[in-house]
This record gives C-alpha cells, structure tokens and sequence, in this order.
C-alpha cells in the first residue's frame, strides 16, 4: 500500500493545477448546433449489480500475440431482475463508454494471469460494439483480493447458468410455444390499434389497459 | 464533416482538426479513445488519417470526426486542405520538449487563417513523464488568445476526456452539457460448441503467459 502513496500525492498535485485549468478563458465563439435534452438510458435498468469493481481491461491481439490496452473504468456482473441471466459490462470512467458486454455462459473458465496475481482472463462474444465478436480478455484488478473475488463470482455465475439451463432444458419446448403465442397476440394488438384509430380517437386510451391485461395472462400461463 | 467515402450518421457531427509537432502524442491520443490501446511505437502520420469518435451526452450522441494530421513537416501534405470547413481543433504539445510549446503559435496562426474563430483547446500532453521541460505556469499563450488549456496524459488517461467535453459544450452552447453512460444493448445468445472451447482453452494458456504492456503502473482512475 506504501507504494501507491506517493503516486496519488502526484495525482492529486496534477488534479490541482488543472483545477485551475478548467476555468474557462473565455473564448467567446457562437455555438453552431443546438441540442435539446433527451432521456437517457444506460440500457441496464432491468438488472441488478452483483458485483462492482474498479478494473483495466486488456485484449489479446492474436496476430502480434500481445494483450492491448482496451479501456480502464468500472467492471460490473450485472444479474437480469426477470430472466436471471448475468452479463458482464465494463465501462471506461469519465466517457462512460461500454468497452466489454457479453453474456455469462456455462462454457465460460477463467483463468489466472501467469505473470501477474491481480488479473484473470478469459474468451467471450463481446458485443460492445453492438456486433459479436470473439474476444480474449483480462481484467487487472487493483488488488489481489478483487481479483479473487470477481474470479469466485463469475464462476459461480457460470456454474448456476449450468443448473438453470439443465432445468430449462425440459421446458424449452414450452417457451418456444408460448413464444410464438405472444408473437400472435402482439400482431393481433396492433391490428386491433389500427383499427381502432380508424374508429375512433378514443380507442387509444382503452389500449394500454387492455396490454397489462394480456401480459398478466401471460404471465400466469 | 465526413469524407465522401464515409458513412454519414443521423446524429450531430463536427469536423476536429489536431495539429501539433511530430512525435507530441496527436495519434496516440486519439487511438487511445477509438480502441482503448496505448501505442507507444512512434509511427509517424504521412498527411491526415481521419477517424469518427462517438460521445454520449445528456443531449444524445454526437461525432468528432478527428482529423489527426502529420505533425512532421515533410509528412505534411495539403495542410491548408485538411483545415477547411474544420469547426474544432485540438493544438497539442509535448511537456518534455520546449520546442514543440515554442512552435505553438506557428500552429495556432495556420490554423486560425483558414478556420475564424472556432472553438480550440490547447493540450500539454505527456504530463505523466518526470522530467518536464514545460511546467504547467510556463504555458501562457492560451491566455493571449482565448484557448483553453488542459494537461493531459494520453499514458495514464489524465484529462483525456476533458478536450472533447470542451468542445462539444462550446459546439452545443451548453455549459452543463456532460457525458452520460451510453446504453448497454443485451447481448444476444451464444452457443459455443465443444470444438470452440477447446481451441479457446489452448488460446487462454497461451496468451496467460504474455505479460500485461503496463504491469508496473498501480494507478486506477
């Protein structure tokens, strides 16, 4: 710990200079866009952090076999409220942008990092691009302890989507059906929507209600 | 300003011109925010490489198309060409080489005759290093001509985000404009066959023994 020390003292001297940086100097020059306010969405609003931990994350660059830096922030396990999945999403702090998202899969081992205590690696279909693509990753933890506790987490994960989707394997079947009912009754919704604009304008407020209803029905199947 | 053989979005987007001496970080810093890396291999720019860079504000996304230009005079190019219709610029500098702030305002004049009155942030980058040759109060230009100044360390990520949020708040008019977690799309199902683990299994082996490129460096943001 002793070590650390003198680094955050430089950190905090450097934070103070650009303290006084930050004052705007003023530049006066017209905005060229104007942009509204509009409603965010971190897209993780249906899910529960099971784990929140400050992380670097790396890449493995097969071709010129060497890990590349691929962003530093919070790495989070974050457990699904309805279905129960658990993903794994890692922003870089300060842009806040998505650098790994990838779903936790029974498949998935981790492994320790040879050279290096804190971290662990692992293969996974990142979708942080909003495309899959095959990933080799390593998180470096900023203590041993993290690291272990993130590695004993994610197995767990990984072995409880084991159980789940064993038990779900029965079942399957079922989902499918109830899938493709619900399919039906969203088309039948929307012809019922349009139908009713045609009527009357009065129709749109009975909808919303009728949705709930159907959805409860659903549910209880 | 997109270049004709790039994808225009339907989301505002600005120009950004960064210039600077050879070898102060220009292409460093932006390939730090595209894929996370940090390259310490200098390869020198030959003309402009442009690269789109997405931001997530409170007023929704918008694009710096970053015209990152060769700093090295003979590399140089059409300079003049690369600064038209530019609406932000980024003139960066290397806090431990004099030479590279005393040219400073060669870059600001060239600049400033083809781009009037566009918002610009001065960057002293490389304030990670020890031994600096300029100290934060020997910067003075950016008070004579209204530019913001940050110190910034495309090593340590030190300020890295902080000449984006400039611009896009003076672009947008918006003092309170602010970066906000971009949203995190579900990933979709995967299934990876026994074959695919395998192969992974070996890739993990392999790449656990390649040593992390900043195993030495403590400090987490």
């Amino acid at each position: 710990m002793a070590t650390t020390e003198p680094k955050l003292e430089n950190r905090e001297e450097e934070e103070e200079a650009a303290g006084a940086d930050d004052e705007d100097t003023g530049a006066q020059v017209a905005p060229i866009v104007k942009l509204e306010e509009v409603t965010v969405s971190t897209g993780e609003e249906n899910e529960d952090p099971i784990i929140d931990l400050k992380a670097k994350l790396y890449r493995f660059d097969k071709d010129g076999n060497q890990w590349k830096e691929r962003g530093a922030g919070t790495v989070k396990l974050l457990k699904h409220k309805e279905t129960g999945k658990v993903r794994l999403v890692m922003r870089q702090s300060k842009t806040l942008k998505i650098c790994a998202n990838h779903l936790v899969l029974p498949t998935m081992t981790l492994q320790e990092h040879a050279g290096n205590e804190k971290s662990c690696l692992w293969h996974a279909p990142d979708f942080a691009d909003g495309e899959l693509k095959d990933e080799l990753f390593c998180l470096r933890f900023a203590s041993i302890e993290n690291c272990k506790s993130f590695m004993e987490m994610f197995q767990e994960v990984a072995e409880s989507q084991k159980k789940e989707e064993n038990e779900d394997g029965s079942t399957a079947a079922g989902l499918l059906e109830k899938l493709s009912v619900e399919d039906k009754k969203s088309e039948d919704k929307s012809e019922d929507k349009a139908e009713d604009k045609t009527k009357e304008g009065d129709g749109k407020d009975e909808n919303p209600s009728k949705d709930t209803e159907k959805k409860d029905e659903s549910a209880s199947d | 300003m997109a270049l004709p053989n790039q994808q225009t979005v339907d989301y505002p987007s600005f120009k950004l011109v960064i210039v600077g001496d050879g070898g102060t970080g220009k292409t460093t810093f932006v390939k730090r925010h595209l894929t996370g890396e940090f390259e310490k291999k200098y390869e020198p720019t030959i003309g402009v490489e442009v690269h789109p860079l997405d931001f997530f504000t409170n007023c929704g996304k918008i694009r710096f198309y970053c015209w990152d230009t060769a700093g090295q005079e003979k590399f140089g190019g059409l300079r003049d060409g690369y600064y038209i219709h530019g609406q932000c610029a980024i003139i960066m500098f290397d806090v431990t080489a004099r030479l590279t702030y005393k040219n400073v305002p060669t870059w600001h004049r060239d600049l400033c005759r083809v781009c009037e009155n566009i918002p610009i942030v001065l960057c002293g980058n490389k304030v990670d290093v020890k031994n600096r040759q300029v100290k934060a109060k020997q910067v003075t230009f950016h008070r004579k001509k209204n530019l913001q100044y940050y110190e910034i360390s495309a090593k340590s990520n030190y300020n890295f985000e902080k000449p984006f949020l400039y611009l896009a708040r003076k672009l947008a008019g918006d003092a309170n404009l602010h970066f906000v977690e971009s949203p995190a799309l579900a990933p979709p199902e995967v299934q990876i066959d026994l074959a695919a683990q395998q192969l992974h299994e070996q890739e993990l082996l392999q790449a656990a023994a390649q040593p992390l490129p900043d195993d030495d460096d403590e400090a987490f943001e």
